[in-house]
């Protein structure tokens, strides 16, 4: 019933959820190149939830969370991982199937493996935005977040879109049955064996020292208070995208001055309330933006 | 004849919270026998069952139609109506055309005031097939739904998404649309072995079709219990399990199709403190954990499966994968907690805001040590480890196993410090947080008694001193708790302390705390009596919850004095007293004494004469009448007794004592005219009532007592 691992290798994985997901009518576009600590702060999930506009996207994205490196060392916990994210708005009835047949595409069996669907709300503080949904388990292990955005950036969602999150390194230690991230097997080609290791481990190393020992404090202040200048500066020029982009920098350099524990308690979360008040601005601008153009992709 | 039918409602979800879908199917009958029952129809048994992915409600013989109603109307007298030649007035003419009908058709009917005109209407009763899809959308309407969701187009709210609604009357169908969905009788079974809708032939036979055809047991109570067999079977050979009630409630909301399997992790985790393992297995991966005879836990686990598994091995080594990871996460916390300095953790505690206007945790710590100091002084608690035991009580917080467990506040200081400090010391950092709900056990050792005092005190003060006092529903910083938590402390560990010291103290420690770090301007002047009033009102309903009558609180609360081990003497004194034969009669003589007391002072025309009486000196020579003697004499035997056993504190006894005066009082009060003419007569009557209104007051206002 399973693949080997021949079929059954990380980029494998990457490939089989693009196909499944472009075989169910989502664009497939590629991961935004600015550090994202989860997919949902890409512009085709955060922005496309926003407004009547249907969408339906999927795509695999790097995620940085500085806090969470261990140089390497935790066979669970790495600072930079994959998601793959697909969302579908307005959320189809069949939801929840649909990502049922994609688990069997990979090789799931679900009358094999225990696969249950565990209450998990989720709330993100700094993008102003919440869902109700569950987290997948698999055999016990969390591979998936499924959420249905009630609100984002402070606008209720209408019509809701839902998101499905596959935490791609869970589900290939699983499919590989391996205990290691880094002995996940990211392609077996003619050319060798490559592990997720032997991609990414001295990665590891190298940016927990960073993350942890070497990043300028003052310099990461002062870029926190740029970044949140030049995105109300870009709002009130009506330019929202970019203004995005700032957002997710300055959210970028709040973990980072997040990772050298340098953010008390009481300023942590008057940072959070800022970077959500520079969503929320971004999310109405946005609106009004789209809005303006007559929500184009209304239309068809 | 009256005809009945079963009915019922199932409404097909996604995957419902497993904590809330047991209360929520009992919900949705309730609100629809509230409906049933407004609509006049009648029902026998109501059975509900829920699973993760369905609430659903089985009515047993629910009628087939409202009764008729008959309806009267009542118009004008039947004089005004018709004249003195039998003909409709105008006033009978218009009340015919508001009824819609001809003057012919109204009828006479009596009362005991006389004759009126009446229209009488009989209404036939509707269907119930006609009324149940408005009773069930009113029904569904009514529910309380913390959080409801939004799905696909936004328009409809529930739980979660609704897939399918069942609705049936008898064997039909009740056609309406619900959810914007059809209703009908097919139902869809377990999510992975049952793909075809299944139709429900007949309400009654729900939970067993779909148990049979579907891979589902719809009956919670039912699930629940083969879980809880299926874990003691399988854990049989291995050792015993523990069953937590809460986690046993939410695994069974999480499966349709239990199946147990038992798993291991790694031995060497075993080293780690059981609280830690216990509470990742069960917390995090919802499994219940096994123990030895001795009940020391053991290396293996129990997880609930929502499917018999074609390979049960490989199901097992997923989930053995992930409990080991958590738990060498978990041992990664500890061993680098381990490396932490005290002194380091104190500092951290800076950074932890307790309440904006308060301070950090480090000065909550300051503040709580000064006051457990001063509360180890007077309960005779070791001062010096009282003074470790607080300084060191919030530094677990900032510990990385606590910042992933906050359950384990308190536990992980005590392992944390176990090598460093005496056992007292450290069980105290565990007890701190004693009591942290109703009913659950207090701190034992004196230590932990002073520290967890010390903390809810200064809670207490600075959150009235913040004017975050709790209001209706809002309490914030769960001061009623906190000050629950010290009156229990205080009375069932016997300790004599007074609130209004233990108040002053802390409000002077607060007052040193802002005289040197800042001057907070939110800070209000603290009302002592403010906080005093509010902990002693928590104290009487603490005494009314557990059944106590509230008049045994009335009386000793109007002689109360903020010492809750005191007032709890004075409570189960009273409590005893009222069980006396004497005790509803001395009441009613006791608000005599009082009445006729209160009645003699305000006709004393001098202040002296007042006290004259007060000061209770009483001329024997004066004594005219045999009922006096006598009860002066028993006034002044028992006195002395009385006495010495309010100075012992035993009110109970003292109580009994006074007792004996019943029936002198009565003879008193029989025959004996107080309020005589002669002043000097008069007077010396009342010096002896108030002789005994003071033996009486003095541990409640026994007067209150009249039910």
């Amino acid at each position: 019933m399973f693949m080997g691992i021949k079929n059954n290798t990380f980029q494998d994985l990457i490939f089989n959820l693009q196909q499944y997901w472009a075989d169910q009518g989502c664009i497939i576009v590629q991961p935004i190149d600015i550090e994202v600590g989860a997919a949902t702060f890409h512009p085709a999930s955060f922005l496309h939830a926003i407004g009547p506009e249907p969408w339906n996207a999927a795509f695999a994205q790097p995620c940085r969370r500085p806090r969470d490196g261990r140089y390497g060392n935790n066979p669970n916990r790495v600072q930079y991982y994959y998601q793959f994210q697909v969302v579908l708005k307005p959320s189809p009835d069949n939801i929840q199937d649909l990502y049922l047949a994609s688990l069997r595409k990979l090789g799931v069996d679900p009358l094999t493996d225990d696969i249950r669907f565990v209450e998990d709300d989720w709330e993100s503080p700094t993008l102003g935005a919440w869902g109700i949904g569950w987290e997948v388990w698999q055999n016990g292990m969390e591979i998936t977040q499924f959420t249905y955005f009630q609100q984002v950036g402070g606008l209720e969602c209408n019509p809701v879109m839902g998101e499905i999150t596959y935490g791609l390194e869970r589900i290939a230690m699983h499919l590989q049955e391996v205990d290691s991230v880094f002995d996940i097997v990211w392609a077996d080609g003619h050319l060798g064996k490559i592990t997720y290791g032997d991609v990414f481990r001295q990665n590891e190393v190298e940016m927990s020292k960073y993350n942890f020992e070497q990043s300028k404090i003052p310099v990461l202040f002062e870029h926190f208070m740029f970044y949140e200048k030049e995105c109300s500066r870009l709002l009130e020029l009506n330019l929202p995208l970019p203004a995005y982009e700032m957002v997710l920098k300055a959210s970028h350099v709040f973990n980072l001055l997040d990772a050298r524990n340098v953010v008390s308690v009481t300023e942590r979360q008057s940072y959070i309330l800022r970077v959500r008040a520079l969503a929320k601005a971004v999310a109405e601008s946005y609106y009004m933006m789209r809005k303006n153009l007559n929500f184009p992709l209304l239309k068809r | 004849m009256i005809k009945t039918n079963d009915f019922l409602i199932e409404i097909g979800t996604e995957e419902l919270p497993p904590n809330s879908l047991q209360q929520l199917s009992l919900s949705l009958a309730q609100k629809l026998q509230e409906g049933l029952q407004k609509a006049g129809l009648n029902y026998g048994e109501v059975k509900t069952y829920a699973t993760p992915r369905r609430l659903a409600v089985l009515i047993k013989e629910l009628i087939d139609k409202q009764p008729n109603q008959t309806i009267e109307r009542r118009g004008p007298s039947w004089q005004a109506a018709f004249d003195k030649d039998g003909n409709a007035t105008k006033a009978a003419l218009s009340f015919a055309t508001s009824c819609g009908v001809a003057v012919e058709q109204l009828r006479k009917t009596k009362t005991t005031k006389g004759a009126w005109v009446a229209y009488k209407k009989t209404r036939a009763g509707d269907k119930t097939t006609t009324l149940l899809p408005s009773i069930v959308k009113d029904a569904i309407r009514a529910l309380p739904i913390p959080r409801p969701m939004r799905w696909n187009s936004g328009e409809l709210e529930f739980v979660q998404p609704v897939h399918w609604v069942v609705l049936l009357y008898g064997n039909n169908v009740v056609n309406t649309t619900l959810f914007a969905l059809k209703t009908g009788r097919e139902t869809y079974g377990h999510r992975f072995y049952c793909k075809k809708k299944i139709p429900i032939t007949e309400p009654s036979k729900y939970a067993q079709i779909l148990e049979k055809e579907g891979f589902v047991i719809a009956d919670f109570a039912k699930r629940k219990s083969v879980i809880r067999k299926q874990i003691e079977k399988i854990a049989s050979e291995y050792g015993k399990p523990h069953i937590d009630e809460q986690l046993l409630n939410e695994v069974t909301g999480l499966v349709e199709w239990p199946v147990a399997l038992l798993g291991s992790f790694a031995e060497h985790f075993l080293k780690l403190p059981q609280e830690v393992l216990i509470l990742s297995l069960q917390k995090h991966q919802k499994c219940f954990p096994l123990f030895d005879n001795k009940n020391k836990l053991l290396p293996y686990f129990i997880t609930i499966c929502n499917i018999k598994s074609k390979n049960p091995k490989r199901v097992i080594r997923g989930n053995e994968r992930v409990i080991n990871a958590r738990l060498s996460d978990a041992g990664f916390f500890y061993d680098s907690d381990l490396k932490q300095s005290l002194e380091n953790r104190l500092n951290q505690l800076k950074n932890i805001i307790f309440q904006a206007k308060l301070g950090s945790l480090y000065d909550k710590t300051m503040r709580v040590t000064k006051l457990a100091e001063h509360i180890s002084k007077q309960i005779g608690a070791d001062l010096k480890q009282t003074k470790h035991a607080a300084t060191l009580a919030k530094t677990d917080l900032v510990t990385e196993m606590v910042k992933e467990f906050p359950e384990l506040q308190g536990v992980m200081g005590f392992y944390y410090y176990a090598r460093l400090y005496k056992k007292d010391v450290t069980n105290a950092l565990k007890e701190q947080y004693l009591p942290r709900f109703a009913g659950d056990k207090l701190p034992k050792t004196k230590i932990g008694q002073a520290l967890a005092i010390a903390d809810r005190i200064d809670t207490l003060v600075g959150g009235f001193g913040i004017n975050q006092a709790p209001s209706g529903d809002k309490d914030p910083y769960g001061l009623r708790r906190a000050a629950l938590g010290v009156l229990r402390i205080i009375i069932e560990k016997k300790l004599n302390l007074s609130l209004i010291e233990l108040i002053k103290q802390s409000r002077k420690i607060y007052e040193d705390f802002f005289g040197k770090l800042i001057t907070s301007e939110g800070w209000k002047a603290i009302d002592e009596k403010k906080i005093l009033d509010f902990i002693s009102d928590r104290l009487r309903a603490w005494y009314l919850e557990k059944g106590y009558r509230p008049q045994i609180l009335a009386a000793v609360f109007a002689r109360s004095h903020y010492e809750p081990l005191e007032t709890n003497k004075r409570v189960e004194a009273i409590r005893a007293f009222l069980k006396l034969p004497e005790a509803e009669s001395l009441a009613i003589s006791f608000k005599r004494v009082r009445n006729i007391l209160k009645g003699g002072l305000a006709e004393c025309s001098t202040q002296e004469e007042k006290e004259e009486i007060g000061i209770g000196k009483l001329d024997t020579t004066l004594l005219t009448e045999k009922a006096e003697r006598d009860l002066a004499k028993q006034i002044i035997t028992q006195e002395k007794v009385v006495k010495s056993l309010y100075e012992r504190k035993q009110y109970t006894k003292a109580l009994k004592v006074l007792a004996k005066l019943k029936k002198p009082i009565d003879k008193f009060f029989d025959t004996v005219m107080v309020m005589t003419d002669d002043k000097q007569l008069r007077n010396n009557r009342l010096t002896l009532l108030a002789k005994l209104e003071y033996l009486f007051l003095h541990v409640a206002d026994i007067s209150l007592l009249q039910t």
